[in-house]
């Protein structure tokens, strides 16, 4: 078949489609798809509501014409379509959009193209599209959907369609439905092979060409230009560190601030403080401190810091000491709960897109906002991330070094520490290098050192890190890695502490990484020559690992189950077995009184010693349970009343059937009764 | 499945660049239903049962024969040998009836012990359709006269048509006796409208003992397939032709078991020995052999 006539067989009108079940839940898939795209505003609800009427309105009309389709219908829809395509190509090329705004238009171009479609589709294969467009439409709504209530929306649409398809083939078959058997295994089936795909399918990262989202959130300016504002997100805040004031806040990790105080810590709670999508794992850096004063660490660089004045996309300065080696890193910052207005990143920041016309920035490469970062608010960082391998920094004999200043600022210490520089020498006695030695320190201090949050308070006066290296060696992350920190200076190894986030949990659903108040979390950055500062945690040993959606599923789902609570599981499943017996019961219960009264003379013959042969007649059975007991005909006058009724239709009054019922059980009494020796008939009591 | 798989990698290509699960999500449920709406056809389709529950023993060429079927599945069934117009067999709606009608329209005559029938399904999402070819014997082999042609014309004795005959009585009905009541089964020919208007009910001719010499027709059918259906054509009108003329008629063919001469009394009888006819000059030498006149 040549193309042309594939063309032309592909375009041919088909058979109109009567099935108005079949068109209610295709218009249901696209209604679901257009409230899912106005929940996440890609579309307003104005737009979503008349979208919806025209659509209805489309489908009533498309039904009443499927059978002859007016042919300035075609000519509506083909040039409603392609305007759409012009505007949408418009909207996308503009000199003041870029790529990043292709989402809204897009969407924009998906539901007109279901509007003016819905007014041609006269035929099944017509409302397939209508379905598979609804489909795109559900997952443009998808890419900026970042939560799992957008899950309603799948489930909706999911069931809509699912209808649609069953529908689909009831239409094609003349009336066949799908059994609810088959409907069940379909669903599961279709549900079990998305599962599989969805496990075996490496997760979807975030393109670092595409998705350069900012929106601006709740939370007003920052009073002081450059300065940090509180967690609260009000304007005009600055935060204190160390303040027992504040150690109750959204976040409340008292190290966003002017200084790190480590004899304190906040209540940092399990609120999710913001949502990441990147391209990798990777500590998200907050602020660095380099300047120690024993109990708590400062910047030396005062505030306000440098502004820089572009519009979104700022371009950042390469930070003091760093070193561009590594390679980009895409990551996307989505606020859910008021936090300080730092703006954090993964590791060495390049580039910022950010609501907002003004950020300001340190030379340590600490980003502030002038705006609280309250909920809602959205940016995204283009960080530098460092692919230096163990190797590669054993082997750093790269002749820079940091200006004398900066390298006298990172090997700064408040006074001397000569038991821990004693320590800290003997434990890299037999190291050659830098790395070799941070790695040996932290190695000694994960084998001698335990992790706790509740410390006692330290003593007025007394050195954090002589405490916990000589103290009683219990701490969280800010002793242990200001003690790492303090013994690489002592050794003359340029490091600083650096403060922020851990990557928190992945999602695979929508592949965020969710950072909670408790990921907060202290380092250590230390310097080399040839590739910059390097993050280095002692607190945990272990290296993270790039999430794989699978095994996060697989995680989850068994994490999911060993919670489930065994007694009320238990109960459902007693429950359930209940009912299935009373419901089998009840369907073998006898259904009419023929039925009860047979029923009642297999019982009594069978507890007679005499069950019924498969070869017997009723009748035939009851004139042999006549013969086993008194005699008296009672069972043969039954069976001849059942099989009246049975062969012959003819049933005995209501009151009768229920003496024949009673006569039936009581006879069955009696046969039991006269298994043994003649028993004499029970008389009532009678007044003397 | 081609399309199926496109659509699948560009869908990938969406979610990787948007970095969102929501979207391999939805991409995955698609791949779901597809992949069901692929494998659920053909799983049903090979599992599918047809019984055939009854078929009539005689059909015509030309001429729909309806065989009732049952199946537990609905499926599309087009009937391959013999032909016929598809149609859907099995429950339709959750509780519905599992006998249903095919409707065989043979074209050619011949004997069918069985139908061939493709059955389709594209249960349950109604996306792609399976066959798969099957073979149903029938009860009762299924006898298909051919098409009634065009008469020949025959002579049923030597000089008929030469104006000799036409004092003798008819040698098909003997020679009328008298007139007696009509009773059911009487060829309406018989009945005598003179006797009956004076009677007041029906009257036919009782006559004396049939006169008439059966004609025999021999049937030898070509090679050629089209060649030997036109032949039974006009073997089958002649011998209709023949019977309504009131003729008893021996026919001669040549079935797979050799040749046959025999009397046939109705078009059905003539239908199936023509229907069971093959190829081959056996019948006349049967018609010889039997020492039947012409």
């Amino acid at each position: 078949m040549s193309v042309l006539e594939a063309v032309r067989r592909a375009n041919q009108p088909g058979v109109p489609e009567n099935s108005i079940r079949l068109r209610l839940a295709c218009l249901g898939a696209v209604l679901v798809a257009i409230a899912a795209c106005a929940s996440l505003q890609e579309i307003a609800w104005t737009t979503a509501a008349v979208a919806t009427v025209l659509v209805a309105a489309g489908t009533v009309f498309s039904h009443a014409t499927r059978a002859r389709p007016p042919g300035w219908v075609k000519v509506l829809v083909a040039v409603g379509a392609l305007a759409a395509c012009v505007w949408f190509f418009h909207e996308v090329s503009s000199p003041t959009a870029g790529i990043t705004s292709v989402v809204n238009p897009l969407t924009v171009l998906l539901v007109a193209v279901l509007v003016v479609h819905s007014f041609h589709v006269p035929s099944r294969r017509d409302l397939l599209f209508t379905l598979g467009a609804s489909a795109g439409l559900m997952a443009v709504g998808a890419a900026l959907a970042i939560d799992l209530r957008f899950g309603l929306y799948v489930v909706a649409w999911a069931c809509c369609s699912l209808w649609a398809l069953t529908e689909m083939w009831t239409s094609a078959s003349g009336g066949g439905r799908v059994s609810t058997t088959g409907l069940v295994l379909a669903l599961g089936a279709t549900t079990a092979a998305a599962a599989a795909v969805f496990l075996v399918l490496p997760a979807p990262v975030v393109s670092s060409r595409v998705s350069f989202i900012d929106r601006a959130g709740a939370g007003g300016s920052v009073g002081v230009p450059g300065g940090l504002a509180g967690d609260s997100g009000v304007a005009a805040q600055l935060s204190h560190a160390g303040s027992p004031a504040s150690r109750i806040r959204v976040g409340g990790y008292l190290g966003f601030a002017a200084s790190l105080n480590t004899a304190l810590r906040g209540n940092l709670g399990n609120t999710l403080v913001m949502q990441v999508r990147a391209q990798r794992p990777s500590y998200w850096v907050g602020e660095t401190f380099d300047t120690w004063q024993g109990q708590s660490w400062t910047a030396s660089q005062p505030v306000p810091r440098r502004p820089l004045r572009e519009s979104s996309p700022f371009i950042l300065p390469i930070p003091l000491g760093d070193v561009p080696f590594g390679q980009s890193d895409l990551q996307t910052f989505y606020i859910s709960s008021a936090t300080a207005n730092l703006v954090f990143h993964a590791e060495s920041a390049n580039e910022v897109w950010f609501p907002s016309g003004k950020l300001y920035v340190a030379g340590d490469g600490t980003i502030v906002s002038p705006l609280g970062l309250g909920t809602g608010s959205v940016y995204t960082v283009d960080s530098q991330v460092s692919t230096a391998t163990a190797a590669q920094l054993r082997a750093d004999d790269v002749p820079f070094a940091l200006s004398p200043a900066t390298l006298l600022q990172e090997e700064q210490l408040p006074h001397p520490y000569p038991r821990v520089q004693a320590l800290a020498e003997s434990i890299t006695a037999h190291d050659a290098n830098t790395y070799d030695k941070v790695q040996s320190l932290i190695h000694w201090i994960g084998a001698h050192t335990h992790y706790s949050e509740n410390i006692p308070p330290l003593p007025p006066g007394a050195d954090t890190v002589d405490e916990f290296l000589f103290g009683n060696r219990v701490g969280f992350c800010e002793q242990i890695s200001t003690s790492l920190a303090v013994m690489l200076r002592s050794l003359d190894i340029p490091a600083r502490e650096a403060v922020g986030y851990v990557p928190g949990g992945f999602n695979p659903i929508t592949d965020l990484y969710q950072v909670h108040a408790n990921d907060a979390h202290a380092w250590v950055q230390v310097w080399f020559p040839g590739y910059g500062w390097q993050d280095f945690d002692p607190t945990a040993v272990v290296p993270l690992a790039p999430p794989s959606p699978g095994a996060t599923a697989l995680r989850d789902v068994g994490s999911a189950l060993s919670r489930i609570p065994p007694v009320p599981v238990a109960a459902v499943v007693v429950a359930a077995g209940l009912v299935i017996v009373l419901v089998r019961w009840r369907r073998a219960r006898p259904q009419t009184w023929a039925e009860r009264v047979a029923r009642s003379a297999e019982r009594a013959g069978r507890r007679a010693g005499r069950p019924r042969r498969p070869s017997e007649t009723f009748a035939e059975y009851a004139r042999r349970l006549d013969e086993l007991g008194a005699g008296d005909g009672t069972w043969s006058r039954l069976a001849s009343s059942v099989e009246a009724s049975a062969y012959g239709g003819l049933d005995p009054p209501l009151h009768a059937q229920r003496a024949l019922v009673l006569e039936a059980k009581r006879a069955r009494v009696l046969r039991r009764a006269a298994g043994g020796p003649a028993a004499a008939p029970e008389r009532p009591l009678e007044r003397v | 499945m081609v399309a199926g798989a496109a659509i699948i990698g560009l869908w990938w290509l969406v979610a990787h660049n948007a970095g969102s699960g929501w979207v391999q999500v939805l991409g995955d449920l698609v791949f779901g239903a597809l992949l069901i709406g692929i494998v659920g056809p053909f799983v049903v389709a090979t599992r599918a049962r047809i019984t055939v529950r009854s078929a009539p023993g005689d059909g015509g060429a030309g001429f729909p024969v309806e065989v009732h079927v049952e199946s537990r599945n609905r499926v599309r069934a087009r009937p391959v040998d013999p032909p016929g117009p598809e149609a859907f067999v099995g429950p339709a709606g959750r509780r519905g009836a599992v006998d249903s009608v095919i409707t065989l329209v043979p074209v050619r005559r011949g004997v069918h012990d069985a139908v061939t029938l493709d059955i389709a399904s594209a249960a349950p999402f109604g996306l792609q359709w399976w066959t798969k070819r099957v073979q149903l014997p029938l009860p009762a082999a299924l006898h298909v006269s051919p098409r009634c042609g065009r008469a020949q014309p025959v002579l049923r004795h030597p000089d008929e048509g030469t104006g000799d005959l036409l004092d003798r009585p008819r040698s098909d009905v003997g020679l009328p006796r008298g007139a007696r009541p009509y009773v059911p089964g009487d060829a309406r020919r018989l009945v005598h409208w003179r006797s009956t208007a004076h009677a007041g009910h029906l009257m036919v001719r009782e006559l004396e003992q049939p006169a008439a010499e059966p004609v025999t027709i021999t049937v030898e059918l070509p090679e050629d397939p089209e060649a030997a259906e036109r032949v039974a054509e006009g073997a089958l009108g002649s011998v209709v032709d023949l019977l309504d003329g009131g003729a008893p008629v021996l026919l001669g063919t040549t079935e797979p078991s050799g040749p046959v001469l025999g009397a046939v009394a109705d078009r059905r009888s003539a239908g199936r020995r023509l229907a069971r006819a093959v190829n081959g000059s056996d019948g006349a030498a049967a018609a010889e052999r039997a020492g039947a006149g012409r």
